[in-house]
């Protein structure tokens, strides 16, 4: 109950903002907070209160998986830092290059592969997944 | 005397038939506050095995060239170096992987 009780504020934002199947669960002396926000933006909320708490996320007491949920056919903005977003054959980091998007590029979400890995098309037709980091719905 | 007691008894009953329906709201209300309360889900954390969690934090860590990821029996460790900005992003891929446990023991640079 202690870790909820840190953590209030970051679970009382979960809340009442707009996160779907929230799950806060404490085992073994860690928190877990599980669910889907609505937009990157309710994500990104979420983690500058969970850095606010625990500055640099030092305490190892927490694992917040809050993940955006990108429904099959709508569009994803690259958001590379500025580099071209590689688009791979299967989803992992060790399968072949199949093609690129480029940095603020609109793409096609095709498939929520994982919740790392998207199966996505760009307008020029490039298909294959993207690590789902450097992608949020546009 | 006998109507007495018939009379009794239909009272008791009649009062017990008021009060049951009160009794049932009473339990109601408690059944609602509880589904809404998050904290009374008791479902156990899934935690990844092992090789998820290593093939998950390679593909994760790709692009921090100065980090280094290693996981046992569930727990991330992360050290090395890392710039303060890209901090938020790697953790946010970490804790997306069901880890048991994030370690952040990074050196960060402003």
């Amino acid at each position: 109950m202690a870790l909820q009780q840190k953590y209030q504020e970051l679970i009382n934002a979960a809340k009442t903002s707009e996160v779907h199947n929230l799950q806060v669960r404490e085992q073994n002396n860690v928190l877990y907070i599980d669910g889907e926000a609505s937009s990157g933006a309710v994500k990104d909320n979420l983690w500058n209160i969970y850095n606010k708490i625990d500055p640099d996320f030092r305490a190892g007491d927490l694992v917040l998986n809050v993940n955006v949920k990108a429904a099959s056919g709508s569009k994803a903005k690259v958001v590379t830092k500025e580099s071209n977003l590689n688009i791979r054959k299967g989803p992992g980091t060790d399968q072949p290059i199949v093609g690129k998007a480029a940095h603020n590029d609109i793409v096609t979400v095709l498939n929520q592969t994982s919740q790392q890995w998207w199966l996505i098309k760009t307008d020029s037709g490039a298909e294959g997944y993207a690590y789902s980091q450097y992608l949020t719905p546009a | 005397m006998k109507k007495t007691i018939i009379h009794l008894t239909l009272l008791v009953s009649l009062i017990g038939g008021m009060t049951l329906p009160s009794c049932k709201n009473k339990k109601a209300d408690t059944n609602t506050n509880t589904t809404t309360v998050d904290t009374t889900n008791t479902a156990p954390v899934v935690i990844a095995n092992d090789d998820e969690l290593t093939k998950g934090v390679n593909d994760a860590t790709k692009d921090f060239p100065g980090v280094t990821a290693s996981v046992n029996n569930g727990e991330v460790t992360l050290t090395g170096t890392i710039k303060r900005d890209r901090l938020q992003t790697l953790m946010q891929s970490i804790n997306s992987l069901h880890p048991k446990k994030v370690n952040n023991n990074l050196t960060i640079q402003p």
